[in-house]
């Protein structure tokens, strides 16, 4: 709203308050001969003029309480004065301070003083004169500092002020609106005046415009002249937020009353010359728009209506291409202007439009024109953060789609950023067509909107659903732009255009190559269903647009986007090698830090695509080591782009979290964020719980995952132990099975209907992966079982074992093969009679724990001799270290003696077994 | 860990009276402790019905001192206490237990502090502290230990430890840095002091116990010959492991300082020495010498950082290799036992 129009509506509000004051007057006084004739009970206030009138009265209290010596009176009014002036600031700020205003705070000040002197005076006076008094002066002292030079000047000649004040009272007593030409306050306020007519009357006017048709013409005219008069006096800038006021007004009237808008749009433009035309065409455009007018006068009274009807074209004009062109660039000036009303240029951009489809005035300037019109549909929110609203949308992308049609239709359309203004080829029509205008930049940013819209959009609603269906025309316009791109773009295009698609494409799951792949089950489908399993599979549209674009391309970032969709694509759709691969092959981990949030974003959701490819795939080491970084920040959320984290929101500024929300995955593309962590928890699960029991005494032993060790010291924090309900407890009670080697309860853990329908059933091929895990469940339960209980046992048959775990013996001999070859397992096989001979030469926790504090004093007396390096000095240094030299040579030979003594131990046992099994 | 119960200054205004009618101030004041049953049995209750786990219990302990040995008559457990009752007050709770104890013919004079132990780690900054205000404030005061593991394997364990007077006057300097510990010349085996201990029984008691011993049956010996030793031992030297890896830190931490601080005095000496140079040839020159700067203020000596409580953990490692030196010739000496048994037997 500009202040023009505030203070307005200001008025009228005190107006309602103070009617019953200033009506008379006003009405009496201040109404010029034409206008009293046909509003007679019009209430007509200008806020110029009633704000002075209210300060003039509140001058008056004063000046009457100054007589009477009333301090707090003075005092009261004073404020009541201070406030009104307040108030009353944007005018002064247009006028300069009043006169009267700055003779009345000299005059009170004089006053003050004079009685401040007076101190029997004052001791007359009672306490609250007296404490009035003294507030008053210093307030005033304070005050009119602010308007020393008026009050200096005023000073100087105290007479011509006081008589520019009675003048000034008289002016606005007396109509006088006729003489616009008077210079001074007087003139100035009544042109301020005149505007707030102006608006007062419009609905008024149209109200009596039925009865009273004649009378139009007239006042018609006046308003004219006094719209001049408006125009010629006021500032630039002033007729700006005049302007600005029109038009955020005439937005709630676009509905209803489009040809006005449309015609007052161009005032903007060239009031001036309007208004010369308007006088020719006036009458007859007047008559229907005021009859419109009467229409919606009564949603708003009193709101500075632009009763201007300007037409597009003056009447009779001959329209051709040139006139058109020329209109085009007029509406374009305004575009970015402050205070241009958007929605009535868009509006007056398609009426445009309809004009030259109507005159046939050929298609490159129809291109030209919807060019336009997209680009002020975008501009209409002028906010980068904000979002268009689907409507708006909506429009543009059917704008879009008619702009492709006439490129499709018409071959010699060349359109082009690099074309010159000047240069531009809109009206020959056998030449080819010369257009400036990206289209690949209005669809990009079309495409833009799209992810902005969802993701503002409340992804549980039943709007998200509609607004993604727009997806598929998002998709369609792409494809179309492509197949146009392919023909007649440059490489750079071409690649851009492919990336979008790619975009569109890579996070789908094919269900239709999907099921094509599981044996021809789409034949029995409807013929719809055929019809879209005709298409071509995504698989091989990724692979040509994406190796299109890393031999072309020459930006680095699209490829970089190209190779992560493919990567995810592949992971998508369980090829595995192909993916790691093209992750390995893109030496892409090297660099990403050094890529764009965005981009990182991608990069984060392509390792996780591959982390849960892999362990569908059962390679659960792969599949731990992707999705090692993004689980251990716990921060998964935000690094996919999937929302903020609360914590965070103390260090970020607002600025800072709108550039995160931007950044935001729409929620249509999101992975799910606990099929990701449980797939991450089982597989950390599967290669831990082995490795612990393995390395239960090593006093070095390795975390491989923290994540999954905070979970289980969570769970063992847990005071009371219930079934488990969330997917972190299962697979912490899994774990907890599993350390004991018993798989079956770590396999109904895991594998259950709880878990089916969180995490399981997301997968496609549900039934493979469970069977994939309880393989892995079985074969890790087996080994560890065998780390934690081969202390207890002599030998143990391995039919047995595979009776135990339910695997096949062979599976259970190459497990406990591997085991022994890898030194993790001191036994040997027994090949007659099937059985693993333990060989009992891992030490006892004891002998552990002994072995680990004598590491440990090893240390200790390493730094010590340090220390005794050091207090020696030079002098003991060479002897010193000779005898350290000894000491680690000693040291050495120790621990060549426990290497020793274990060697001799398994010597021993290994002799020991021997002649037991030679006994035997 | 919690301070132990606090030694009352009222007390101490009398027992010095008594001990100045007494004799005349020794080396060490107490030679010997002669402990009533009643003390340990009330002890040992007080373990059992509150101290479990690697839980510590305190308590107070009154007697009066009788020529050069102290006389520990009675105790009173000393509740514990959470981080919530703020507001109890342990000086009013001792002062209530002694004036009432008093008022029911105990001897009411305060003569130390009981605490039990886990696996033998007693050695810490705490007892140290508390015992040194014990004995500032009461120069005979004791602070007995009791072992409540190994009394359930058989031995009671109960013992005596006083801080010797080095350690004292250090404690009173309160100079902790190596410069003062060396010296003081305290190494961690002259820390305290181990006084011993008779238990004594009145005769009644006595008479009863052999009473009791002819009527009760043999059955209760068994664990004094358990055989099984590895998981105390384990216990023990899990606790010393996590004891040397404090030392090996805080032996690092020291190393550090002595590497700072010999760069430090090269750094100060080449300083001095280019100085000096410089001065020469200012003379030569025959300008005057550069004013002297305080070298203090330009080298300041890194904070040494304070060796007590190595000198303590060094103490707590000697006294857990004690015990699994004791433990384990006790088990060997078992194990030969039953290996003759068996062979007796077969």
């Amino acid at each position: 709203m500009s202040r023009f129009f505030a203070t307005g509506s200001d008025s009228e509000s005190e107006e309602s308050s103070s009617a019953d004051e200033i009506t008379p007057k006003a009405t009496g006084t201040t109404f010029n001969k034409n206008k009293e004739a046909f509003t007679p009970n019009l209430i007509l206030c200008c806020p110029l003029r009633f704000r002075f009138e209210e300060l003039t009265n509140i001058i008056k209290t004063i000046r009457n309480a100054m007589k009477i010596r009333d301090m707090s009176k003075c005092l009261e009014e004073f404020e009541q004065l201070y406030r009104a002036f307040l108030k009353s600031k944007t005018i002064v700020d247009k006028e300069g301070v009043p006169q009267f205003y700055i003779r009345l705070l000299a005059d009170l000040e004089d006053y003050l003083n004079q009685l401040w002197e007076d101190k029997e005076g004052k001791k007359k006076m009672n306490k609250n004169n007296a404490k009035a008094l003294s507030t008053l002066r210093q307030k005033i002292r304070k005050y009119n500092k602010d308007f020393e030079t008026e009050i200096a000047s005023y000073k100087e000649n105290p007479e011509q002020s006081a008589e520019e004040e009675e003048k000034d009272d008289i002016g606005s007593a007396s109509s006088k609106s006729d003489d616009d030409d008077d210079e001074g306050i007087t003139a100035k306020s009544l042109m301020k005046k005149k505007p707030q007519e102006e608006e007062k009357k419009a609905p008024e006017a149209s109200k009596f415009l039925k009865g009273a048709a004649d009378e139009e013409s007239e006042s018609d005219d006046d308003e004219d002249s006094e719209d001049w008069g408006s125009d010629s006096v006021d500032s630039g800038g002033e007729s700006e937020d005049n302007e600005g006021a029109a038009a955020s007004l005439a937005v709630v009237f676009l509905k209803k009353a489009q040809d006005g808008d449309k015609q007052h749009e161009p005032k903007k433009d060239g009031r001036r010359k309007r208004h010369k035309k308007i006088e020719q065409v006036e009458e007859e455009v007047d008559e229907d728009g005021e009859a419109e007018e009467g229409g919606w006068e009564k949603v708003k009274g009193g709101v500075p209506l632009v009763k201007e009807k300007p037409k597009m074209f003056a009447k009779g004009t001959e329209i051709n291409s040139a006139v058109v062109i020329k209109k085009l660039t007029e509406i374009l000036q305004a575009r970015g202007k402050k205070g241009t009303d958007r929605a009535a240029q868009i509006e007056l951009l398609h009426a445009l439009s309809g004009i030259s489809n109507e005159n046939n005035l050929g298609q490159g300037i129809l291109v030209k024109i919807k060019f336009n019109i997209i680009a002020s549909l975008y501009d209409y929110n002028t906010n980068l953060a904000a979002f268009m609203k689907p409507e708006m949308w909506k429009k543009c992308l059917e704008c879009i789609d008619e702009l492709l049609d006439i490129l499709f239709e018409n071959n010699n359309i060349f359109i082009g950023e690099n074309i010159a203004e000047d240069s531009e080829n809109l009206a020959i029509s056998d030449q080819p067509f010369r257009v400036r205008g990206c289209i690949l930049t209005l669809v990009e940013r079309m495409d833009e909107e799209f992810t902005k819209i969802m993701q503002n959009t409340d992804p549980h609603s039943q709007e998200y659903v509609d607004n993604l269906k727009d997806e598929g025309r998002v998709c369609g316009i792409i494809d179309r732009l492509l197949q146009y791109l392919e023909s007649k773009g440059s490489t750079e295009e071409v690649c851009r255009i492919y990336l979008r698609r790619i975009m569109h494409t890579y996070y789908k799951f094919d269900y239709k190559a999907h099921r094509r792949s599981l044996g021809l089950q789409g034949e029995t489908k409807s013929e719809q269903d055929q019809e879209e399993s005709e298409g071509e599979d995504s698989a091989i549209i990724m692979d040509r647009l994406c190796k299109f674009i890393y031999a072309k391309d020459r930006t680095d970032r699209i490829r970089t986007c190209a190779i992560l969709c493919h990567i995810y694509h592949h992971a998508l759709h369980s090829r595995w090698y192909q993916a790691r691969d093209l992750m390995l092959m893109s030496h892409l981990q090297d660099n990403i830090q050094h890529a764009d949030p965005p981009v990182q974003i991608l990069y984060n959701r392509t390792m996780v695509q591959l982390g849960i490819c892999a362990f569908r795939q059962g390679m659960i080491k792969d599949a731990h080591n992707a999705l090692l970084d993004i689980q251990s920040s716990g921060r998964a959320k935000e690094l996919l782009g999937q929302g903020l984290l609360m914590r965070n929101m103390q260090e970020r500024n607002a600025e800072q979290e709108k550039i995160e929300k931007r950044r935001q995955v729409p929620f249509h593309m999101h992975i799910n964020l606990e099929l990701l962590e449980c797939v991450y928890l089982v597989s950390a699960m599967l290669l831990e719980i082995p490795y612990m029991a393995a390395h239960e005494f090593d006093a070095r032993r390795r975390m491989i995952s923290k994540q999954f060790h905070h979970q289980l010291r969570v769970g063992e924090r847990q005071p009371l132990l219930g079934p488990p309900e969330s997917m972190r407890e299962h697979v912490v009670a899994a774990s907890k099975a599993m350390k004991m080697g018993d798989w079956r309860t770590c396999h109904s853990f895991i594998i259950n209907e709880k878990m089916n329908s969180k995490v399981w059933d997301l997968f496609p091929e549900t039934q493979c992966v469970r069977e994939m895990l309880v393989r892995k469940i079985q074969e890790e339960s087996l080994r560890t079982y065998l780390f934690t209980y081969s202390s207890v046992y002599d030998s143990i048959s391995m039919e047995t074992l595979s009776e135990m775990f339910e695997l096949e013996l062979p599976t259970v001999h190459s497990i406990i093969s591997k085991m022994i070859i890898n030194e993790e397992l001191m036994a040997s096989l027994d090949q007659p009679t099937q059985t693993v001979v333990m060989h009992r030469t891992e030490p006892t926790s004891l002998q552990n724990m002994a072995l680990q504090l004598a590491e440990k004093l090893g240390g200790l007396v390493e730094n010590n001799e340090r220390v005794f390096d050091l207090k020696q000095g030079v002098y003991g240094g060479y002897f010193n270290r000779d005898q350290k030299g000894g000491y680690q040579q000693k040291q050495n030979y120790q621990r060549d003696q426990k290497g020793g003594y274990q060697q001799k131990q398994n010597y021993q046992r290994g002799g020991y077994r021997n002649q037991n099994q030679s006994s035997y | 860990m919690c301070f132990g119960p606090f030694p009352l200054h009222q007390t101490m205004a009398s027992r010095k009276e008594s001990a100045a009618s007494g004799s005349s101030p020794l080396e060490t004041p107490v030679k010997q402790i002669q402990i009533d049953g009643l003390v340990v049995l009330k002890i040992i209750k007080h373990y059992q019905e509150e101290g479990q786990g690697s839980e510590v219990v305190q308590g107070v302990l009154l007697g009066l001192v009788v020529e050069d040995s102290l006389e520990i008559t009675n105790c009173f457990p000393f509740p514990q206490h959470t981080e919530d009752d703020v507001d109890f007050d342990e000086v009013q709770y001792q002062m209530e237990m002694m004036r009432s104890l008093r008022h029911v013919n105990i001897d009411h004079l305060h003569v130390g502090w009981y605490q039990s132990t886990h696996y033998g780690s007693f050695v810490s900054r705490a007892l140290l502290d508390s015992q040194f205000s014990y004995q500032h404030a009461i120069e005979e005061s004791v602070v007995l230990i009791y072992d409540p593991i190994k009394t359930a394997q058989g031995s009671l364990c109960l013992k005596a430890y006083r801080l010797t007077p080095k350690l004292m006057e250090i404690c009173k300097e309160k100079d902790f840095s190596p410069e003062g510990l060396k010296k003081a010349c305290i190494g961690f085996e002259i820390m305290f002091e181990e006084v011993p201990i008779v238990i004594k029984n009145s005769h009644l008691i006595n008479v009863l116990l052999l009473d009791l011993q002819e009527k009760s049956t043999v059955a209760d010996k068994h664990e004094l010959l358990n055989l099984s030793s590895s998981n105390h031992l384990e216990k023990s030297l899990q606790l010393l492991m996590d004891r040397v890896d404090d030392m090996n830190q805080d032996i690092g931490k020291y190393n550090t300082y002595c590497r700072n601080l010999s760069k430090q005095q090269q750094q100060k000496q080449q300083y001095l020495q280019r100085r000096q140079q410089e001065n020469t040839q200012r003379q030569s020159r025959g300008e005057p010498p550069l004013p002297e700067e305080d070298i203090s203020k330009m080298f300041k000596p890194p904070q040494a950082p304070p060796r007590m409580d190595t000198l303590l953990i060094a103490g707590q490692v000697n006294n857990y290799c004690q015990n699994i030196k004791e433990f384990t010739s006790q088990n060997l000496g078992k194990l030969f036992m039953a290996e003759a048994l068996q062979g007796h037997s077969s």
